[in-house]
């Protein structure tokens, strides 16, 4: 008796000194990483509420953190319980009670919630991504102290099309979105339109079927995503573009379990952040899954709001768009699976969406699919 | 205090000091961290309101497990009650144009019937055909959560968001402009009194009626209670669909309360911490009644710890479900008690691990000396002179 209630109090003190070693060693390795925008000169305290994710979700939320957290010395992110207004205004008024009164919100859940906080914290300043901040009748009203931040996927989207084309020469393409929702949408339309543009003036031959482009329905359905990589891979295609946040991870599971297997002709194009190190099979050669990725650079524009608030030059009342014209979406600058053709190729057509000569349509005019 | 009460407030106590040690461990101030969390739920009338309004889900929620339980039944189902009822006050709100005072009613009795259909499925399974209700309750879960995702993206999407449906105006739901400005712009609603006279309406019943007596009986001893002759079937299936109700209305307050719309793909964490409330509650409609406050004081006031403290989210989170899942372990008290009770007669004890931890059988609760929620009772060897 006695010596079994000795047993579990020790493996329950077994298991906080592990907690407490995970929590010292996370901290470590955060601290160690070295980022990418310098730390500004600023008591500025920064805070963000995540979305229904986690702050490691290699998509959104942490990208947007990833602009914050060594940007600025006071920075502080909140969980909240829910997805709900409420829990979303609940996560802002704490922040805001603890001084936080810069606060960061990743997607377009929090459209109301960052509508009724403008008002209500008019002292505050509120940077919405992906969304704008709307009122009870659900216009969109971008308050003074309000910047409502969209990116142009469909021009990102493109690039990895053309990219991934002229990699492959002749291929075939399929397509996993989360949910059917404008931002994923976009990156759909964008990446047929890429693979129809290198198709017509590179001299590429892929080919992207309907039954290859799928909605599955959420972004974290890890296992669901697997199975249709797993159902597309057996019906020949050999990429994937899974612009699906968590679900896609399961898409990049299943072309690292081939790939350990020995078939390394599939890949995967990654998703608003760099996702190369996700779809690393063999630790050795530091070989990977994917192709590219399409990316959003939100870190660089939660940053870039930042520094502009710090400068005193807060774009409140403003709706910006992130795209190529302003640097604000692309592929990675390293891309180890793409041949030197092939980034110089999509650096031309970089520039020549950026000049104007080409242009990617950000809708459905009835000939691209879904 | 009562014996049970006392029980609750010992686990109470215990989850405090679990998620003091998990603070401690972590390398932070646990009474900091207690000083913020409570703050946090009760500093500003506003918060006050957020507290209750977190709870009244819970409240809800925990009463349909109590009921359930009385009648020696698991309702594991009430995630998915509680989304096909929310449901279907959700569509009634939507379509139907009525004054409020005749809307609001309308609005109750859908939501109660939508979560007792919900409900009605596993309840006639086990009269039926003695499918055990954990198993139909979790499919119904399911079934629940994907009929949402459907219905919602199909009819009611909010604009090209199609994750979730158009909001209701507040007019049409449970939210009421004097109560929230009582309580400074907090989402209080109508939920919260809802709750209360649910709460009032289950004791009665329980305690004071025929019906409440025969579901009860059914829950101690179904074999008895049908020599009795009460019909043990049409018990169960009663008993499961005033639960499915209750669970309903914990979607009314959820999905036209405390959040205007429904969102799909999102399973309502609010149906499994009933289970939460309702062991820590003692199985009575009143202790699930305080043990939801306390949870959602724990709820509301978690954000303002971890952002006056450098807990980081993640561990708070922990934290705070320690706090609860200790505190629902208030059958380890009573065998502790009932222990150190029959040490302190000299009694040789036999060790309480002889017993299993989760019976099959629920008992009746309300004799004192019987154990709680659905643990078999005492063991006689360790009963001691009760």
């Amino acid at each position: 008796m006695k010596k079994k209630f000795l047993a579990v109090a020790l493996c329950g003190l077994l298991s906080m000194s592990l907690l407490a070693g995970c929590s010292s060693s996370n901290n470590q390795s955060s601290t160690e990483s070295t980022s990418k925008f310098q730390m500004l000169d600023t008591d500025l305290k920064v805070g963000m509420v995540t979305d229904a994710g986690t702050i490691d979700d290699r998509s959104f939320n942490q990208g947007a953190w990833e602009g914050i957290k060594d940007t600025v010395k006071n920075s502080k992110y909140l969980r909240p319980a829910g997805v709900t207004d409420a829990d979303y205004l609940e996560g802002i008024t704490n922040l805001y009670d603890a001084d936080y009164k810069f606060i960061v919100t990743p997607g377009y859940k929090f459209e109301r919630a960052v509508g009724i906080s403008q008002e209500k914290y008019p002292d505050a300043k509120f940077v919405i991504l992906d969304g704008a901040p709307t009122d009870a009748d659900g216009n969109s009203v971008v308050g003074e102290n309000s910047v409502a931040i969209y990116f142009a996927e469909h021009e990102s989207g493109f690039l990895a099309g053309v990219a991934a084309a002229v990699q492959m020469q002749e291929s075939e393409f399929g397509f996993i979105g989360g949910m059917e929702l404008p931002a994923v949408q976009r990156f759909n339309w964008g990446f047929q339109q890429g693979i129809a543009y290198a198709n017509e003036n590179l001299g590429t031959n892929i080919s992207i079927k309907e039954e290859n482009i799928v909605y599955q329905g959420s972004f974290d359905d890890k296992a669901g995503g697997q199975q249709i990589a797993a159902q597309m891979y057996d019906r020949g295609v050999k990429v994937i573009f899974a612009a699906a946040g968590g679900t896609g991870i399961g898409a990049i599971t299943e072309a690292k379990s081939r790939a350990t297997n020995g078939d390394t002709s599939v890949y995967v194009i990654g998703v608003d952040v760099d996702q190369y190190n996700d779809g690393v099979y063999d630790q050795a050669s530091n070989a990977s899954v994917i192709l590219t990725s399409a990316m959003k650079y939100i870190d660089q524009a939660t940053y870039d709001l930042i520094a502009a608030e710090v400068n005193g030059e807060f774009p409140g009342g403003q709706t910006l768009t992130f795209s190529v014209e302003n640097d604000g979406v692309g592929i990675p600058a390293e891309n180890p699976n793409l041949s030197e053709n092939a980034i110089n190729t999509v650096n031309e057509v970089y520039a020549k969406i950026k000049s104007g000569e080409i242009k990617v349509a950000d809708s459905n005019d009835g000939s691209l699919i879904k | 205090m009562n014996r049970k009460g006392l029980i609750s407030i010992i686990a109470t106590l215990l989850g405090l000091i679990a998620g003091a040690i998990l603070m401690f461990a972590a390398g932070h101030n646990a009474f900091e961290g207690f000083m913020y969390l409570i703050q946090g739920g009760t500093k500003s009338l506003e918060r006050i309101g957020n507290t209750i309004a977190t709870a009244t889900p819970l409240i809800l929620s925990g009463l349909s497990l109590v009921f359930a339980f009385r009648t020696g039944l698991f309702n594991i189902g009430t995630p998915g009650q509680m989304l096909f009822g929310g449901l279907c006050a959700t569509i009634v709100a939507h379509t139907v144009n009525l004054p409020r005072p005749i809307l609001l009613v309308v609005l109750i009795v859908v939501a109660f019937i939508g979560g007792s259909v919900w409900a009605a499925v596993p309840g006639l399974l086990k009269a039926l055909f003695n499918v055990h209700e954990v198993v139909s309750c979790i499919m119904m879960n399911w079934i629940g959560y994907w009929v949402v995702y459907y219905v919602v993206r199909d009819y009611f999407p909010n604009g090209s968001k199609a994750t979730e449906s158009l909001p209701l105006a507040d007019e049409l739901t449970l939210r009421s402009s004097w109560l929230s400005n009582l309580f400074d712009g907090s989402y209080i609603n109508l939920g919260i009194i809802v709750a209360i006279i649910t709460v009032i309406l289950i004791a009665f019943i329980l305690n004071k009626t025929t019906f409440g007596y025969e579901l009860k009986a059914v829950g101690y001893n179904k074999h008895a209670a049908a020599y009795a002759g009460i019909s043990v079937n049409r018990s169960v299936v009663y008993s499961m669909m005033i639960a499915g109700g209750l669970a309903g209305l914990a979607g009314l307050t959820q999905y036209l309360g405390v959040a205007t719309n429904i969102q799909i793909g999102v399973m309502p964490t609010q149906g499994f911490d009933g289970i939460a409330v309702c062991l820590l509650g003692a199985t009575t409609p009143i202790g699930a009644f305080l043990a939801a406050l306390f949870f959602g004081l724990l709820y509301a006031g978690r954000g303002y710890m971890s952002v006056m403290t450098e807990v980081p989210p993640e561990i708070a989170d922990t934290i705070i479900a320690t706090i609860i899942y200790f505190a629902a372990t208030s059958v380890l008290v009573e065998r502790v008690l009932d222990k150190l009770k029959s040490k302190r007669l000299g009694r040789k004890v036999t060790s309480f691990t002889d017993d299993p931890l989760i019976g099959t059988n629920v008992q009746n609760t309300d004799d004192e000396s019987d154990s709680i929620g659905f643990m078999p009772p005492t063991n006689d060897k360790t009963k001691g002179d009760e």
